[in-house]
């Protein structure tokens, strides 16, 4: 494992080598240094694996990788059983796996089914425990994590826009996933919400410690046809992981990311400042951006969409439409959508999710054609286009 | 808002919690707790396996190798200690499967 700040030492005689040699490559040697660089007040008890900085506590690092664990076993013993426990209660009462039932029914079912419930209870108890242990930490030590964000706060690189009198809309309010505060009600929820998701990665899409899922999506994202990308938004930024892989494949572009969220962008913006990449971080709603119409060569969003309610996507949608020039792309990341009568099975997992893992939003979002709303307000959408994040949904879009 | 004891600005909102605490899906808000508190315990003695760990690499480097202690023979004195604990240790975890459930909540006094 190479800390950041065992590789400070190199880092300096790379900037010595970027004077000397005004070439691309000694200028990346110059980024790679300030990533390398300990920023002023930055608080890292234990160093740092990579870009991710080891959490505070041996014992929380522990617990965070009991759950992990946990959440790996769960994922393809206890589920598997418990689909297999779905199935057998189908053919009892004679029905067809594969004939779509409505979710009242799919309760009525299940509702007695020790081991599909069993499965339910020890899942939700893991991720509790999750977001327990983390918020437990932060609180307990809320002096030297505040002093680090208010120290970061003020200085760069990037900025920060914080905006405490901001009205924040009740669908924002909800604790997503039974995260204590949501992404709002926390002064940590940036802390929480970045650790807490790498087992969420994982256990079903692959390792993000290193971000490596998000500088993926970035790599995959369209743009323009002609090329231009002097200007990137990120709606919904949360944590702020995306923002900051976009900054680093677009080095010379304003990169923004907004979130509702205040504690969410005051942690990305930290975050970011630590890694020493440039990005803009502002709490701002992207269905309000405050950016001047046609501002953006590439507009994006990160698994956004399915945490509001449709009537305020569509708002996004239009003003995404605003804020794109035209020619620019807008590409939103996020599931499939358009499907509420699937299997019997997969119908009571998302309905289960959307109840108990407080994803109040998710059924909206996944009874609407997503794709086709954004058809419908000023873009046009290209047709076999890449996944950006393969497995979801494609939503390549260019600004008539 | 869930917030530390503090009194700096923290840029937090209040927020509408969910209602996770008061769900029940084995029949018996008892059972469910009691499967949450095992998931917790589970956390708190792999945090406790894995710290052993790191005190034996630790101490591994410093000369103590995990094939000392792997290999150590407990004097007497330690063996009949050790066996007292560990009766204690079961009997404190595990004695209540012992116990004949037969009286519901709303029977009298023994006569």
């Amino acid at each position: 494992m190479i800390g950041r700040r065992t590789l400070f030492g190199a880092a300096t005689a790379s900037v010595a080598l970027a004077s000397v040699l005004n070439t691309e490559a000694a200028e990346a040697a110059v980024r790679a240094a300030a990533r390398a660089a300990p920023a002023p007040g930055d608080v890292e008890l234990r160093g740092a694996d990579g870009r991710l900085e080891r959490l505070g506590t041996l014992d929380l690092e522990s617990q965070q990788d009991f759950t992990l664990g946990f959440r790996l076993m769960h994922s393809k013993k206890i589920r598997e059983s418990s689909f297999k426990s779905f199935d057998r209660v189908l053919a009892r009462n004679g029905m067809d796996p594969t004939t779509p039932i409505s979710r009242q029914e799919l309760i009525k079912l299940v509702e007695n089914e020790p081991t599909i419930n069993i499965a339910a209870r020890t899942w939700l108890a893991n991720q509790q425990v999750t977001w327990k242990t983390l918020q437990d930490y932060f609180h307990a030590n809320a002096d030297v994590y505040l002093s680090e964000m208010e120290a970061a706060d003020r200085s760069g690189p990037g900025t920060l826009e914080l905006n405490p009198k901001m009205l924040i809309p009740d669908y924002a309010r909800h604790e997503i996933h039974i995260q204590p505060g949501g992404y709002v009600g926390d002064p940590f929820a940036g802390h929480i919400y970045h650790y807490g998701t790498n087992s969420f990665y994982i256990s079903v899409i692959g390792h993000n410690e290193q971000d490596q899922v998000h500088k993926r999506t970035a790599e995959r994202l369209p743009i323009p046809e002609d090329g231009k990308v002097r200007r990137i938004l990120d709606m919904g930024c949360g944590s702020g992981q995306m923002t900051v892989a976009l900054k680093e494949r677009f080095p010379d572009a304003e990169v923004w990311g907004i979130d509702v969220g205040g504690p969410m962008v005051r942690y990305a913006h930290m975050r970011a400042r630590d890694l020493g990449i440039g990005a803009n971080f502002a709490q701002r709603l992207a269905e309000d951006t405050k950016f001047p119409d046609g501002y953006f060569d590439l507009v994006t969003s990160y698994i956004m969409h399915h945490e509001l309610p449709a009537d305020v996507t569509r708002k996004v949608i239009a003003e995404a439409q605003r804020v794109t020039r035209p020619g620019g792309v807008y590409y939103p990341v996020d599931f499939n959508s358009g499907g509420t009568k699937s299997l019997p099975r997969m119908m009571y997992g998302r309905w289960w999710d959307h109840r108990w893992n407080n994803e109040v939003w998710s059924f909206e979002y996944h009874a609407m054609d997503f794709t086709s709303e954004i058809g419908q307000r000023g873009f046009t959408i290209v047709k076999n286009a890449q996944a950006a994040l393969p497995g979801f949904g494609v939503r390549h879009a260019i600004r008539a | 808002m869930s917030n530390p004891d503090t009194k700096r600005e923290t840029f937090a909102a209040e927020a509408i919690p969910s209602d996770v605490k008061t769900s029940v899906f084995l029949g018996n808000p008892a059972v469910d707790n009691l499967v949450s508190c095992m998931i917790a315990m589970g956390t708190e003695l792999w945090a406790t396996k894995r710290r052993l760990k790191v005190i034996e690499a630790v101490m591994a480097k410093t000369g103590v190798t995990p094939e000392m202690i792997e290999k150590y023979a407990p004097t007497d004195q330690e063996r009949a200690d050790w066996e007292r604990d560990r009766d204690r240790f079961i009997e404190l975890t595990l004695g209540s499967l012992a116990n004949a459930g037969t009286r519901g909540i709303g029977s009298d006094f023994p006569g």
